[in-house]
């Protein structure tokens, strides 16, 4: 391509100033347009799996083999003897993919006080490692949470506490079946009431201190059922939990299980996402693709008499169509530019402020077991940017080219007489 | 939920037999004798008040555990008192009506169990809710359908089916009874399902004579589904009809 070619590209695209801003207000529109979708989509995606994994759940759980599902009290990590359980956590937190670990206990029981009572969940968890893995501490709606000193205090959901008719200080009965069959009982008090949005959870989970709940389980303090993960990057999750799996493994059988295992449902409702995204991004993709190719088409063919002109000059059909090629990636670059220039201001606005979406009644929305909370955030999403952004070249180039070469074979005499 | 449970005819169950209380006949479809065999098997047990002395071993892949108790029943009412292992000494179950209260001497607290909680083993035994909660009316609930007389392990037994009626509430597909035929004592009892499968079977032995009747002391329960696993409940003491005070089935007298 000679420097001449360039330099006429250049000055036919400023020839008509009006005619080049509409063409290249189309494709960054089109550009903003979808950048916005895959922002907001990739967003929605990102807060449910953080979301759903954050609450409870952890990212990454290690059992031992056979205790997930049926979440027998007996399956202890290590079996009945336990293990070491400061140096198991040792070695999960060794791998610099994971940023947190926290043992686990659990058990079934009956939560009783004065004459109301309700079977709930009880987890076992150390107050000062289970924060760094899930944030149930962090929604603590009254009293406080969990605290290393707190042997006998429990946290509660605030459904379950008004159906028992509790509150902050009010003392409960636990009653559980022990690891021993025998009724593993004991009195608490309640220090903390949390609102998880989550009606299972707020329902039916019950905290407390891990050696507390080994205590009313009689569990040895060797013996946990679980370790909760946080990563540093949620998307190595199943390749994480691999490796951990056998890494631990060579010491202890044990199970480790990234969440799409966990929670499939989560998982499911991602594959959904992903295949709704396509779909909004195909009808965006359309509706910018329409808009460019309908500025394009117009632009090249008002000029069909210039180009029948240039041919006349002398010049060769097939630098006809590379000068208006060239002129419409020259356009459609600066308008991606444009485009991308606009958007970041958006994007940030969506990944740092969110859109409201609980609107007067600011209430939580919750999608597919996992609260989303009222504020959607937008997550940035960069592969779909540059296809979004190789798609609007590519339907600006194509949209260049079909009049392009209806011009370039015309006889110059015809495509004078052309309007 | 894995909890324990206990009720009124569950002591009628834990003094050996479902069978429990006994609606008065009137189907004449069953043969007569039969109903009659097996209302007295079910009735072997009842009287208007007892006290007995109970032991429970239970073997499961965990170990072995004992527990003794002594339990005291009055019409419908029953109360179970737990006299060892140490750690649980003390503890009480209380069935009036279809309540059931517990007593956690080491919370010192009465504990009212809701009866959706009341679904599983009783401290680890074989014994389950059903067995415990459920008052099962052998007589009413099911039909007699097919009877054989014959010899079981060398000992001349008659062997009843009972099938459930079509309304009864009833979990079970089928129970087999075996009654000795020199003293009607029952002597096996199996437990079917739907499906017609073995769920699990409670054997009879050691026959005494307490407070003035025959009965097993000694019954093993044992799931079908969990190999090496049984429940054995040893009466060590019996009394019938002997006088008890209703003070005796008050809340405050749990602790």
């Amino acid at each position: 391509m000679s420097a001449r070619l360039l330099q006429l590209a250049w000055r036919n695209l400023w020839r008509n100033p009006r005619r080049t801003f509409i063409t290249m207000a189309a494709i960054a529109f089109g550009y903003v347009m979808l950048l916005f979708v895959a922002c907001l989509m990739a967003g929605l995606r990102w807060q449910m799996i953080e979301n759903g994994t954050c609450l409870v759940m952890s990212q990454i759980q290690v059992h031992a083999p056979g205790y997930y599902p049926s979440r027998s009290i007996q399956k202890t990590l290590g079996g009945r003897q336990g293990t070491d359980v400061s140096a198991m956590l040792a070695a999960i937190i060794s791998d610099r993919r994971v940023y947190a670990a926290a043992p686990r206990v659990y058990g079934y029981g009956l939560l009783s006080a004065a004459h109301r009572s309700a079977g709930v969940e009880l987890m076992g968890i150390v107050p000062d490692q289970e924060p760094k893995v899930t944030i149930l501490n962090s929604q603590i709606a009254k009293g406080s949470y969990l605290t290393a000193r707190m042997s006998k205090g429990v946290v509660i959901g605030d459904k379950l506490a008004s159906t028992i008719g509790i509150d902050v200080g009010s003392e409960i009965v636990l009653l559980t079946q022990a690891a021993d069959g025998s009724m593993g009982n004991d009195v608490y008090t309640v220090a903390g009431i949390y609102h998880s949005g989550l009606d299972a959870v707020d329902r039916g989970l019950v905290l407390m201190s891990l050696s507390s709940l080994q205590d009313l389980l009689h569990l040895a303090p060797a013996r946990i059922h679980e370790v909760g993960i946080k990563l540093n990057d949620i998307t190595a999750a199943t390749t994480v939990a691999a490796a951990l799996e056998d890494q631990l493994g060579k010491t202890l059988p044990v199970q480790a299980m990234a969440w799409p295992e966990l929670a499939p449902e989560l998982a499911n409702y991602v594959q959904f996402n992903r295949g709704i995204t396509f779909v909004l991004f195909f009808i965006f993709f359309l509706l910018a693709v329409i808009g460019v190719m309908n500025t394009m088409l117009m632009a090249v063919f008002e000029r069909t008499r210039e180009l029948g002109m240039l041919m006349a000059l002398g010049m060769r059909p097939v630098q006809v169509i590379v000068l208006i090629l060239t002129e419409a990636a020259g356009l459609a670059v600066a308008s991606l530019v444009v485009g991308g220039a606009l958007g970041v201001p958006l994007l940030w606005y969506l990944q740092v402020h969110g859109l409201e979406l609980g609107g007067a009644t600011g209430g939580v929305i919750s999608l597919a077991g996992v609260v989303v909370g009222h504020l959607w955030y937008g997550r940035q999403d960069y592969p779909a940017y540059g296809q979004a952004a190789l798609g609007l070249a590519a339907t600006a180039l194509v949209s260049a080219l079909y009049p392009a070469w209806r011009a370039a074979h015309y006889r110059p005499t015809e495509a004078i007489r052309k309007v | 939920m894995t909890f324990m449970r206990w009720q009124k005819r569950s002591v009628a169950m834990l003094l050996g037999l479902a069978l429990s209380s006994v609606a008065p006949m009137s189907h004449a479809a069953d043969d007569q004798q039969a109903r009659q065999t097996v209302e007295r098997v079910a009735h072997l047990f009842s009287s208007k008040s007892s006290i007995t002395t109970v032991k429970m071993q239970i073997t499961n892949e965990d170990g072995q555990r004992d527990i003794s108790m002594k339990i005291w029943s009055l019409g419908e009412k029953i109360l179970v008192r737990i006299t060892s292992p140490q750690d649980e000494a003390g503890a009480a179950i209380l069935k009036e009506g279809s309540d059931i209260w517990y007593y956690l001497p080491k919370s010192n607290r009465t504990v009212k169990i809701p009866p959706s909680m009341a679904m599983n083993a009783w401290m680890g035994s074989d014994f389950t809710i059903d067995d415990l909660v459920k008052e099962t009316f052998l007589t009413r609930d099911y039909s007699i359908s097919t009877f054989f007389e014959g010899k079981r392990g060398g000992v001349a037994v008659d062997e009843y089916t009972l099938t459930p009626k079509p309304d009864a509430a009833v979990v079970w597909g089928k129970i087999i009874l075996q009654i000795r035929k020199a003293d009607a004592v029952p002597t096996w009892q199996g437990f079917y399902d739907e499906d017609g499968q073995l769920v699990r079977e409670l054997t009879f032995s050691d026959y005494k004579s307490m407070s003035g009747r025959l009965i097993p002391t000694r019954l093993v329960m044992r799931p079908a589904d969990k190999a090496g696993a049984q429940t054995t409940i040893e009466y060590e003491d019996v009394a019938f009809d002997v006088p008890i005070s209703e003070e005796t089935f008050s809340l405050p007298n749990l602790k």
